[in-house]
């Protein structure tokens, strides 16, 4: 009879230790569930209406995003918190965010990750908002793209 | 305990895609940017001027079989491109336009420009002279290579009168001449070309 309840409890005990409990020394991925693009789609527009000489076909656009980061698993704690782009395998694209202040200005490509934030937790939920500034080859940028973020943190 | 090890949402997606995915222009004679030429931030605008190519033939040279050079009536022979003066007025008429696209797959995908004339010029008293008697060559100043709008005959009907590839500006300078192999009755002959950029 006692066997059954026993194992849920070593079980859901491993996934603390593994997904939830801050550790020192590691990397987690960031709970921003809460986060929300203020658009459905960014629409970006060519740098140059006609084509150039120096074959530019970009495209630019923004768009702001209230991110919220659960930050409660390490309160208390020092880390370094980063914004990533995992490869996104179509077209080029670069990233870069002015932000309120409560986490860092920075650019991103796609494989990469920039940090944004770095010192003390001493809130569980961090909200800021980032204005994206989203630059794509026009080339090569099918019908849409998405353009899929995540937060990591490093716990020092 | 269940609930609490969930999978928490770990990313937020931004969808990205072009405002305007596809754009072309096509200037024949005369044209309009506003702001500028389109290399310091001009926007390609709508000018719906009908520019004239023309030539008086003198009594003496009528039905020689002497080409007769054309001249046009269009102010416009520099490029928007970048201000540069590309065509020499008013021997030549200036082509030129742009064909935007975006989208990975449509990488070998042109703009076609044709030319649509009449069978004939016209005059008041009804009599004719077939389009086939004008012609072009093209050109343009420190150009080198083959023209994107290479020289041709009008042919009466509609005609393919060169390609722009996707991305790509592409421009031209047309010199036109009568042929000028018959003898005609005196008159103003007339016709329109209406010149048309099609994209895929």
């Amino acid at each position: 009879m006692n066997a059954v309840p026993r194992v849920v409890i070593v079980l859901a005990t491993t996934l603390a230790v593994a997904g939830v409990t801050p550790a020192t020394g590691a990397t987690y991925l960031v709970d921003d569930g809460a986060s929300a693009p203020q658009e459905s789609t960014a629409l970006l527009r060519w740098r140059q209406p006609a084509p150039s000489r120096s074959n530019d076909n970009s495209l630019l656009g923004a768009m702001a995003v209230v991110v919220r980061l659960n930050l409660a698993p390490w309160i208390n704690h020092s880390g370094r918190v980063f914004l990533a782009l995992p490869e996104q395998g179509t077209t080029a694209v670069k990233v870069s965010w002015t932000t309120l202040g409560r986490l860092l200005p920075g650019a991103l490509t796609p494989g990469n990750r920039t940090l944004v934030f770095a010192g003390p937790i001493t809130t569980p939920i961090l909200e800021e908002t980032l204005t994206l500034q989203i630059e794509a080859d026009g080339s090569r940028l099918p019908g849409t793209q998405r353009l899929k973020f995540h937060f990591e943190i490093d716990v020092d | 305990m269940l609930v609490a090890c969930a999978p928490a949402a770990h990313a937020f997606t931004v969808n990205i895609a072009a405002a305007t995915p596809k754009a072309i222009y096509l200037q024949v004679g005369v044209g309009t940017f506003t702001g500028g030429n389109y290399n310091s931030g001009g926007a390609p605008g709508t000018n719906t001027t009908i520019n004239t190519v023309s030539v008086t033939v003198p009594a003496a040279a009528v039905g020689t079989g002497a080409a007769q050079a054309m001249t046009t009536n269009s102010a416009s022979g520099t490029s928007f491109y970048d201000g540069f003066a590309f065509c020499n007025l008013p021997s030549q008429l200036y082509i030129g336009g742009f064909y935007r696209q975006t989208g990975a797959n449509t990488g070998s995908a042109t703009a076609t420009v044709t030319a649509t004339s009449p069978v004939n010029l016209t005059n008041a008293g009804g009599n004719t002279i077939p389009f086939t008697q004008i012609s072009w060559t093209s050109s343009g100043n420190s150009d080198t290579g083959a023209q994107p709008f290479p020289a041709g005959t009008f042919v009466g009907g509609t005609q393919t009168i060169g390609t722009i590839n996707r991305n790509q500006w592409a421009e031209s300078c047309h010199t036109f001449s009568y042929a000028n192999t018959s003898f005609r009755a005196a008159g103003t002959y007339t016709g329109r070309v209406t010149y048309t950029l099609s994209a895929p």
